[in-house]
């Protein structure tokens, strides 16, 4: 009984960027896929999270940051692909 | 929604598919047919629920714990339940039956009765009605290698229902024992009539174990000579009163054919459903009465739901692995509120909780009473107003948005697993459909 109700589009999603490291490993420049690109000018809290090792493993490094422009966002890599994503602050 | 009428009928055709969840199984899996099989209890998955001929041939029965059939057959095959699964085959199989008339009554999986009265004008005699049936549960599967009669669109919901062509048994007669009893001796893929007056005559051959009697009765009555319904009516009625009370003459009443209850129908009311898709499958059952809490919520809100309260609703779950969960609640008091109508769902939560992680969840208001003088006051008249003319508004910005836009861009926040750790999975956007 599937129906119109239960579309549903996850909010927050994270979106794949490309970053340029510095020495510390530490996320120096941003670059969205639509091709702009922002240095990053603070660096506020880092964690890790790792989760459903028992699924489908979730293993990330999380940076908070503030780009040039005042945006504050949140970046993270996944520690499996290597790849880093972007996201809005919660 | 509009009141439900009451629709009745003194005769009645007694449809009924002996352990339909099983063959529900072997219909979906046809490989399992030629094997020893066994569904396990969807309330203790320790026992069995229900169990196949040739698991039966090995001592197997149903109520055994899992340990105590294997040791009894080494190579039964166990199968998980999926009871949204049975549960959607026999709605589907009902709505092909309200087809043939508008008073039917499901009394159980694979059994629901269907009345009679004037189908005569239609059909013509019973036989004629019972075929008439056999040949509908045909054209919607029931019976579908055998089937000859005339087709149907083939776009009817109705017609999906699919279960081996064997099973379907027919019994007719007045009242539901009658033709309970008539539908229990027909052969499969038969039918049984019993003609008004012939019941007494009928009933006389039949076993006592057709009486809907609990095993202490049946022990006692076993114990006095009694195996017939025949044997039953021979002593004199007070007699059984004396030994039995109130239960005994109504068995007593029952087995001499004095007893004829009439099928009682209703209108169907198209349910209200509020459904969730979890990013991944949830196991937590604080997360899942969380989920509950808020599929109620919506569901409320839903607007057809102003100025009546509910009075049935149904939970199901879909679960990893293909499993599904079933709980349903009847409110004693109908409600229109979140906690008195998540209460009981928490409590079957709580005690028969969903064997696997829940992937999806499925929360249904499916049947329901008016609300009070007063509270229709205010929420049929003046507050359900006020309420139809936002969502007319709403409705109308909504149309022109999509006419400007071309495709639908407005929705609404609702939480998913707001306690996850993965920020994209707390809150998800569903499309605003006013």
């Amino acid at each position: 009984m599937r129906n119109g109700t239960d579309r549903l589009r996850a909010l927050n999603a994270p979106q794949r960027v490309r970053v340029e490291l510095d020495e510390q490993r530490r996320p120096r420049v941003v670059k969205r896929e639509a091709g702009n690109e922002k240095r990053v000018e603070s660096f506020g809290e880092n964690w890790r999270m790792d989760d459903e090792w028992w699924r489908q493993p979730i293993v990330r490094r999380y940076v908070e940051v503030v780009l040039e422009g005042g945006g504050r966002v949140v970046l993270f890599e996944d520690l499996i692909t290597g790849e880093w994503f972007v996201q809005m602050p919660t | 929604m509009t009141r439900t009428p009451r629709l009745t009928s003194d005769t009645a055709a007694c449809c009924w598919i002996p352990l339909f969840a099983l063959r529900c199984e072997t219909a979906r899996r046809p490989e399992l047919a030629s094997l020893p099989l066994a569904l396990l209890a969807p309330d203790d998955t320790r026992r069995l629920w229900q169990v196949a001929p040739l698991a039966r041939r090995a001592g197997v029965k149903p109520g055994m714990t899992v340990s105590q059939a294997i040791g009894l057959c080494p190579a039964l095959k166990l199968c998980e339940p999926d009871p949204v699964h049975y549960d959607e085959q026999f709605a589907r199989l009902v709505a092909a039956l309200v087809t043939v008339s508008p008073v039917v009554e499901p009394v159980e999986l694979g059994r629901a009765y269907v009345g009679t009265d004037g189908l005569e004008w239609l059909y013509g005699s019973p036989q004629q009605i019972a075929k008439e049936i056999q040949m509908l549960s045909a054209e919607c599967g029931v019976r579908n290698a055998e089937c000859k009669g005339k087709r149907r669109e083939a776009n009817d919901p109705s017609l999906k229902f699919r279960t081996p062509h064997s099973a379907f048994r027919i019994g007719w007669g007045r009242g539901k024992f009658v033709s309970w009893v008539a539908a229990s001796r027909a052969k499969p893929g038969g039918s049984v009539i019993v003609r008004p007056g012939e019941e007494r005559k009928f009933l006389a051959s039949q076993r006592l174990a057709v009486l809907p009697l609990d095993p202490d009765t049946h022990r006692r009555l076993l114990q006095l000579g009694v195996k017939t319904l025949g044997a039953l009516v021979a002593l004199p009625e007070e007699a059984v009163v004396s030994q039995f009370g109130r239960a005994g003459r109504r068995l007593w009443r029952l087995a001499a054919g004095l007893v004829s209850e009439p099928v009682v129908g209703r209108v169907v009311p198209e349910p209200i459903v509020a459904a969730l898709t979890f990013f991944t499958p949830v196991g937590n059952r604080d997360l899942l009465a969380h989920a509950l809490d808020k599929l109620v919520d919506r569901a409320l809100g839903d607007p057809r739901r102003s100025g009546w309260r509910v009075q049935v609703v149904r939970v199901h779950a879909e679960l990893e692995h293909g499993a599904s969960w079933l709980v349903a609640a009847t409110l004693k008091d109908p409600a229109a509120t979140r906690e008195r109508i998540a209460a009981p769902l928490k409590t079957q939560l709580e005690r028969s909780p969903p064997a696997g992680a829940v992937e999806r969840l499925v929360v249904e208001f499916t049947a329901f009473a008016p609300g009070t003088a007063e509270l229709q006051l205010f929420a049929r008249d003046a507050g359900a107003a006020a309420r139809a003319g936002r969502r007319r508004a709403l409705q109308s910005a909504a149309r022109e948005i999509a006419l400007r836009i071309r495709r639908p861009m407005l929705y609404h926040v609702i939480e998913v697993q707001p306690w996850s750790r993965l920020p994209e999975r707390r809150y998800a956007l569903i499309d605003f459909e006013p």
